[in-house]
């Protein structure tokens, strides 16, 4: 399974408007897509569940896809969110 | 896509959390709003929720959901529901969510291409959305 550490870059954390953004790019690839924070895992495809990570700025989170397209999500996931998220460091 | 129409008593509140849910789930998902009554005072209007109903199932096949504010707002969404057309109505779903979190979430969801029933489970579950969420 394909995965890939983040740092959050943005000064107000994983909040509504870039979970937002999370939502819809995940959304477009039919892999599965969790992001592991604190111990905790959400779906990376429902909105409450993220916010529900309450993920802090400067925090770590991993992301990790399983299914056909997979890498590619991961890929698309890191470029988008660039701004949000800071840069990623992937973990084969 | 389903659309989302915002029912409140206040004109002000209603447009400013169609503002908020444009920002947050973008501009591809139809937000209607009926705030206030047709001479600009505090409350509902029966016939601007039915406008504003027709306008969002007209543009959005799949469905509307409906979020509303309290009290009277129940009651002129009833009477706006009653004078639509059967199978109009049937494409309505009135949700149980809280307004603003509520709104948020069901239009994200809706951005994504999720059916009428995925969106109001959404805007239900923004009910249980902590407001400081524990870290």
């Amino acid at each position: 399974m394909p995965e890939l550490t983040l740092v959050v870059a943005d000064p107000a954390g994983l909040h509504a408007r870039p979970a937002a953004r999370f939502v819809q790019a995940a959304s477009r690839f039919e892999c599965q897509i969790v992001i592991r924070h604190g111990g905790r895992e959400a779906d990376a495809k429902s909105l409450i569940a993220l916010l529900g990570l309450a993920i802090r700025p400067s925090s770590e989170i991993v992301l990790a896809a399983e299914g056909p397209d997979s890498e590619a999500a991961l890929a698309a996931l890191a470029t988008e969110l660039a701004p949000y998220l800071g840069s990623p460091t992937l973990t084969p | 896509m389903v659309g989302l129409v915002l029912i409140s008593h206040s004109d002000t509140l209603a447009t400013g959390l169609r503002d908020m849910v444009v920002q947050v789930a973008g501009t591809d998902v139809a937000v209607g709003i009926a705030g206030g009554t047709d001479d600009g005072r505090l409350g509902t209007s029966a016939p601007r929720i039915s406008a504003a109903l027709r306008s969002a199932l007209a543009g959005s096949p799949e469905g509307v959901i409906v979020l509303l504010d309290l009290g009277s707002a129940a009651l002129s969404l009833e009477l706006a529901l009653e004078d639509l057309d059967p199978a109009d109505r049937d494409r309505v779903r009135v949700s149980e969510g809280p307004l603003v979190e509520g709104a948020v979430l069901a239009a994200v969801q809706a951005s994504v291409g999720a059916s009428l029933a995925e969106v109001e489970a959404a805007a239900a579950a923004a009910a249980t959305l902590a407001k400081i969420p524990k870290a």
